[in-house]
C-alpha cells in the first residue's frame, strides 16, 4: 500500500494568503523565458481590461436559455445580444415607452421598496427541440 | 478596556506610525482611545504636530492625574506624550515596589475603550511594563532578516512574561515597508507566514506618503486617506493590506472575534 503523504496546513489571514499567491505567481513568472512572460502579461492585461465589463444578475432560466439559443443561431456572442437588449430597454425607459408602474408590487425587503412582478406571458416559451413531438 | 502594545526591539520598523494611524482610525470610529508614548524620543507628539512634553514622567513619577497630563489631540483621541524625561521614569520604576505593574495599574484607573502603547526599541523596565500592561501585542516588522529577528526577541520576552502568570489575549505580526515586487520581501513574507501563520496581519505597503505625513504633523487619514498605505494593493475587486484592513483586524480583536 502506498504511503500516504500528510502535509501540515498553515492557517493564514485571507488577505495574507491572497497576497502570497500573487507574489508566488510573479516570482515564478520572473524565472520564465521572456516570450512566455510577455504572453502571460498580455493575458493578464486582457483579463483586467474585461473586469469592468463583467456583471452578475439573477435572471429567469428561460430568458437565459433563450439568449443562449439565439446567440448560437445567429453565431454571435451572448454578451453582445444582452448589451443590445439592455441598451434598447434603457432608451425606451428614458423615452417613456416602457412603464414599470404596472409591474410594481411593494417589497418586504429592507433593501428595496418595490419588486417587479412580471406576467408569465412575458417570458419566452421553451423552444421545441428538433425531432421531438 | 483593551490595551495594545506596539513593540519591536528593532528600531525604524514603523511602530510609531502604526500606533498613530490605528489610534486615529479607532477614534474616528468613536472608540475612546488613549495613546501612551513610552519612548524617550517622544515622536508621538511630533507626529500630531505637537511639541514633546514630559506627560509620562508627570503621570508616573509626579503622580499627577491622567486628566492633568493627557492632551486631547482629536475627538475621542488623547495622548500621554513623552520626551527625554521618560528616561527618569525608567530609573524611578527600577527603584519602586511592584515595579512590573506600575503602568498597568495606572492605565486601569482610566476609563478609555482602547489604549495603545508605543514602546521604545529597547529591552528595559519600561518596555517590560508596556508588555505586561498589554492584552494584545502588535509587532510591526520590516520584511528583512534583522527586523524579523526582533520579532523573535519580542516573542521570547512575551513567553517569559507569560511564564510569570500574565495572560495575553494574543499577538499579531504586522509587515511594514512592504514592497511586493522584490524577491527579498517575498521570501521574508513567506517565511513569516509559514512560521507564524494566522498571527501575520495583512502588510502595509511601502508608501512615500507615510513619511510626508509625519512632516506635516497630520495622520494618514487626514493627509492621504486614499494612499496605498491606507487602502492596500488593488487586486481586482478587492484590496490587500493597508491600514484600513489592519484596522478591521484590530476591531475583530476589540470585539472578541479574533
Amino acid at each position: 500500500m502506498a504511503e500516504r503523504k500528510f502535509e501540515r496546513k498553515t492557517i493564514l489571514d485571507p488577505a495574507v494568503a491572497d497576497l502570497l499567491i500573487g507574489m508566488e505567481q510573479r516570482q515564478t513568472e520572473a524565472q520564465m523565458p521572456r516570450k512566455e512572460r510577455e504572453r502571460i502579461s498580455r493575458e493578464r492585461a486582457k483579463i483586467q481590461s474585461r473586469r469592468d465589463q463583467r456583471a452578475t444578475y439573477d435572471l429567469p432560466p428561460s430568458i437565459r436559455e433563450s439568449i443562449r439559443d439565439l446567440a448560437e443561431d445567429l453565431r454571435l456572442p451572448a454578451s453582445q445580444l444582452v448589451t443590445l437588449a439592455l441598451a434598447r430597454f434603457l432608451s425606451d425607459y428614458t423615452n417613456g415607452i416602457i412603464e414599470l408602474g404596472k409591474y410594481k408590487q411593494p417589497s418586504r425587503s429592507p433593501r428595496y421598496d418595490w419588486n417587479l412582478v412580471f406576467p408569465e406571458s412575458m417570458y419566452p416559451k421553451k423552444r421545441k427541440v428538433k425531432g421531438s413531438d | 478596556m483593551i490595551i495594545f502594545a506596539f513593540a519591536n526591539q528593532k528600531g525604524g520598523v514603523g511602530k510609531t506610525t502604526t500606533a498613530v494611524t490605528l489610534a486615529d482610525g479607532l477614534a474616528r470610529l468613536k472608540h475612546r482611545t488613549l495613546l501612551v508614548d513610552l519612548d524617550p524620543q517622544g515622536h508621538l507628539a511630533l507626529s500630531f504636530g505637537l511639541e514633546k512634553s514630559p506627560g509620562l514622567y508627570r503621570w508616573v513619577c509626579l503622580g499627577e492625574s491622567i486628566d492633568a497630563v493627557k492632551v486631547e489631540i482629536r475627538p475621542n483621541l488623547h495622548l500621554v506624550p513623552g520626551d527625554k524625561q521618560t528616561e527618569k521614569v525608567k530609573r524611578q520604576i527600577t527603584l519602586a515596589d511592584f515595579r512590573e505593574t506600575i503602568l498597568a495599574d495606572l492605565i486601569h484607573e482610566t476609563d478609555y475603550d482602547v489604549v495603545l502603547l508605543d514602546l521604545a526599541p529597547s529591552l528595559d523596565v519600561l518596555h517590560l511594563n508596556g508588555l505586561i500592561a498589554s492584552d494584545w501585542v502588535v509587532i510591526p516588522t520590516r520584511p528583512d532578516a534583522l527586523a524579523v529577528d526582533g520579532v523573535k526577541e519580542i516573542l521570547t520576552t512575551m513567553a517569559e512574561i507569560a511564564r510569570s502568570g500574565h495572560r495575553y489575549r494574543g499577538y499579531s505580526i504586522l509587515p511594514t515597508f512592504f514592497d511586493r515586487t522584490t524577491r527579498e520581501t517575498f521570501l521574508q513574507f513567506q517565511d513569516l507566514a509559514k512560521t507564524f501563520g494566522e498571527h501575520v496581519w495583512p502588510p502595509i505597503p511601502q508608501d512615500t506618503r507615510v513619511r510626508e505625513t509625519a512632516a506635516y504633523g497630520k495622520t494618514l487619514w487626514e493627509y492621504a486617506p486614499h494612499s496605498t498605505s491606507i487602502e492596500g494593493y488593488s487586486d481586482g475587486h478587492q484590496r490587500l493590506g493597508g491600514y484600513r484592513q489592519v484596522l478591521g483586524r484590530m476591531l475583530e480583536v476589540i470585539n472578541g472575534r479574533a
